[in-house]
């Protein structure tokens, strides 16, 4: 699947390239321009640079990059189906696109709220994302969020995770807030946050049964499932307190053994697995651009810049 | 190429006028040395690839390959008699060429390193600033800027060549041999012009309005206000608890504007009962004064905007009664903002069309607990050096700070996690803008805009 990606995003730099010259940036879609795929390419990463939807060699993260003209405040990709948060235009509101490889729109959802999380499943079939609707921040009081998922094969779509049901509890509490999806490899089950009455819980959701289940774990926001499926990298909230930032770990599902990883900085992502010992993520800087990090899945070693002025990073697998 | 070392090529139209203007009026100059901070090149062989990590800036005509180099010039006092921008060929086989390339200014200031490809590239549209002829391996060279780095701001410079043998030059992630813009000065006198300071989303429970509070001991002039003047409310009680104690010792010299959270009390009354006659007329939010050469407006987000409505048709008659040559105007929600907390807040564009239509100069917001200068925009947020009103986002009086977004095209400069006040300068025919930090802290930025 790699390699088609590599092309087809190639392919769509192509048509979305220009012809015309000096001015091309003053607005105006840009029309077309030949290139080939880069010579050697091997595995890739996608990102968002400033915005745009970009590609950068595996094994040189920190080299040349394929930048597209697709915007999305936020994109994750797995296995040619790519999700991208599109920006609340001046006319539009925002919505999630899926696109395929050749960045050719297959769907659409209207949604409203600031774009927050993205994720597709490892198989490229199912979809999740959640929004900010009121407030801004996972560190302030009284923010709202929504979350919902979308199933690309057969259409089925939950458009708030609140409607489903909460195992052990007859009633969902009226605070209840879900955020940061991850799948598991059977398109059907997922992890999530659901936070209520000042906790963060970890739960695990049957998509099928339109269900969730608190896991008995606090503390753990945003997770993400590893490639082999047998740990989550999460958010931790320094001492349980989302105003203190929050501290990137690792969460083994058999033992329930919690890794602080060895970036000591706080961190508010949705970290993505490179691969099962690597874990990225996003760091702002002061002026706004964010670079790209990565750091040892097991604790060890010491957070370097994977993709500078970056976000949103995905293995391309 | 062979490796003798070349000699220093200096290309320059030498402005005599600037050397004379600085010999009778600066007692001594001050020479600065900036580094980029961006450069990339783009190569019309590979149309959508961004090379803003490359250590090369590549100018060539066959594959066309063109370069981008951006400067911020900063804490630059008095006129600049002299700026030079110097580059330096790689240590490579094949860098060396007959055409070293063509220098021109850009308008374009707000482009980024890693997002610049051959398909979304910024226009070299400005003035011609110099040529280089032939250059060899391994060389310093200079061209000559003066006509564009005129002080404080940000620089774009565009590099093409028309030879087909182009040439290479060292980026800035070369290290030792990266770019340089070298800007000689001298000092001025302090002007006597009227300073008017401020910032808005300010005092809270917190420390942050105690910091940028004390930075107004030291700075004269008048003070506005753009919003959100207290948390979490805007209650007569969080006025004098929190308010009164920092920036309510300079009420006296304050114009303030008001904000969403001075709204949380019905009808803002706190905020009107608080500042009296220094907010305007009691419960309508909008008044105008002038200060030296300048009309200044306070305007009110938190009611109707819309084209039509009993602010907006106020603002256009106020604004045609004006006989003064530049004008300023401030209100909460901001316009331009890439800010992740807050959108644009689209309602307030027809008060900023009455103000680009009368010709207006500066534009001032809150809302976003943060620091971000634009670019002179129309009221659509397209780049317009002719007619443009420069805006800025100046959130960062003391409430905690909040992220970025996707960058907006057009934002200049942006900081978050400091806090300070916005002083510009009111002269004449300009005005000067200049971040000054909360104690302890070091991000600035400064510049100078003329009117209309």
């Amino acid at each position: 699947m790699d390699k088609r990606l590599i092309v087809t995003l190639a392919a769509a730099v192509l048509l979305g390239g220009v012809a015309t010259g000096y001015t091309a940036l003053s607005g105006a879609a840009p029309e077309d321009a030949a290139r080939s795929v880069p010579a050697g390419a091997g595995p890739r990463l996608m990102v968002l640079s400033n915005g745009k939807l970009s590609t950068v060699s595996r094994s040189d993260p920190a080299g040349s990059r394929e930048v597209t003209e697709q915007r999305c405040d936020r994109a994750y990709s797995a296995a040619g189906t790519i999700s991208c948060l599109r920006p609340v235009g001046a006319l539009k509101a925002g919505e999630l696109a899926v696109l395929d490889s050749d960045l050719k729109e297959l769907k659409t959802v209207p949604l409203t709220g600031f774009p927050n999380r993205t994720r597709v499943s490892a198989s490229g079939r199912m979809v999740a994302w959640t929004l900010f609707v009121d407030g801004h921040s996972y560190a302030a009081n009284g923010f709202s969020t929504s979350t919902g998922i979308l199933d690309t094969k057969t259409g089925a779509l939950v458009t708030s995770l609140e409607e489903f049901a909460v195992e052990g509890m007859p009633q969902r509490p009226v605070d209840t807030n879900y955020w940061g999806v991850t799948f598991t490899s059977d398109d059907n089950r997922f992890y999530a946050t659901m936070s209520t009455g000042g906790h963060r819980y970890l739960l695990e959701g049957d998509f099928a049964a339109r269900k969730v289940k608190p896991l008995g774990l606090d503390d753990v926001e945003c997770p993400s499932l590893s490639p082999d499926g047998t740990r989550i990298a999460y958010k931790k909230a320094v001492d349980g307190d989302p105003q203190k930032g929050w501290r990137v770990s690792v969460l083994d599902l058999a033992t329930r053994k919690v890794t602080e990883l060895a970036e000591t900085r706080s961190v508010d992502d949705q970290p993505a697995w490179v691969d099962d010992r690597t874990v990225a993520y996003g760091i702002q800087r002061d002026d706004g651009l964010n670079d790209v990090w990565a750091v040892p899945a097991d604790g060890s070693g010491a957070p370097a810049v994977l993709v500078p002025e970056a976000s949103s990073p995905a293995p391309i697998t | 190429m062979s490796r003798r070392r070349a000699p220093l090529a200096v290309l320059s139209t030498v402005i005599v006028t600037a050397a004379t203007l600085t010999a009778s009026t600066a007692a001594q100059a001050a020479t600065t040395t900036f580094t980029p901070t961006a450069d990339t090149y783009v190569d019309n062989g590979s149309t959508g690839t961004n090379h803003g990590t490359s250590g090369q800036l590549g100018v060539d005509n066959s594959p066309v390959k063109r370069s981008f180099i951006k400067f911020t010039v900063s804490g630059v006092s008095g006129a600049v008699s002299n700026a030079k921008l110097r580059i330096h060929t790689d240590d490579v086989s094949g860098s060396e060429s007959p055409n070293g390339g063509s220098f021109r200014a850009m308008s374009n200031v707000s482009w980024t390193e890693t997002a610049v490809t051959w398909n979304n590239q910024p226009a070299i549209d400005g003035a011609t600033l110099g040529s280089l002829g032939q250059v060899v391996r391994n060389a310093w060279y200079e061209v000559d800027v003066t006509g564009y780095v005129t002080g404080n701001g940000t620089f774009s410079i565009g590099v093409t060549s028309s030879s087909t043998d182009g040439a290479d030059y060292d980026s800035r992630e070369s290290g030792s041999t990266a770019p340089q813009l070298v800007v000689t000065s001298g000092t001025t006198p302090p002007p006597g012009d009227p300073v008017w300071v401020g910032a808005g989303d300010i005092a809270d429970s917190g420390s942050g309005d105690t910091a940028t509070a004390a930075l107004l001991d030291t700075i004269q002039g008048t003070v506005w206000t753009t919003g959100d003047n207290v948390y979490p409310d805007g209650t007569a009680s969080q006025f004098s608890t929190y308010y009164e104690p920092t920036w309510g010792r300079h009420k006296a010299r304050t114009r303030p504007s008001p904000g969403n959270h001075d709204y949380h009390t019905s009808g803002a009354t706190g905020y009107y009962n608080y500042f009296g006659a220094q907010a305007g007329p009691s419960g309508r939010g909008y008044y105008s004064y002038d200060l030296g050469n300048w009309h200044i407006v306070s305007l009110n987000s938190n009611i109707s905007m819309a084209a039509g409505s009993a602010q907006e048709q106020w603002l256009r008659q106020d604004l045609a009664a004006s006989t003064k040559p530049c004008t300023a105007a401030y209100w909460h929600h901001p316009l331009f903002t890439s800010g992740a907390n807050h959108a644009p807040s689209t309602a307030t564009r027809p008060l900023f069309q009455a103000l680009y239509d009368a010709n207006a100069d500066l534009v001032v917001f809150g809302h976003n607990h943060q620091y971000e200068r634009f670019a002179p925009q129309n009221p659509s947020g397209g780049l317009d050096n002719a007619r443009g009103i420069r805006s800025f986002v100046a959130g960062m009086g003391g409430a905690g700070a909040y992220g970025f977004g996707t960058i907006r095209p057009n934002s200049e400069a942006r900081n978050t996690g400091t806090r300070g006040v916005l002083k510009f300068t009111l002269h004449d025919t300009s005005f000067d803008w200049q971040f000054v930090p909360e104690a302890g802290k070091t991000y600035t930025d400064s510049g100078t805009t003329h009117c209309h």
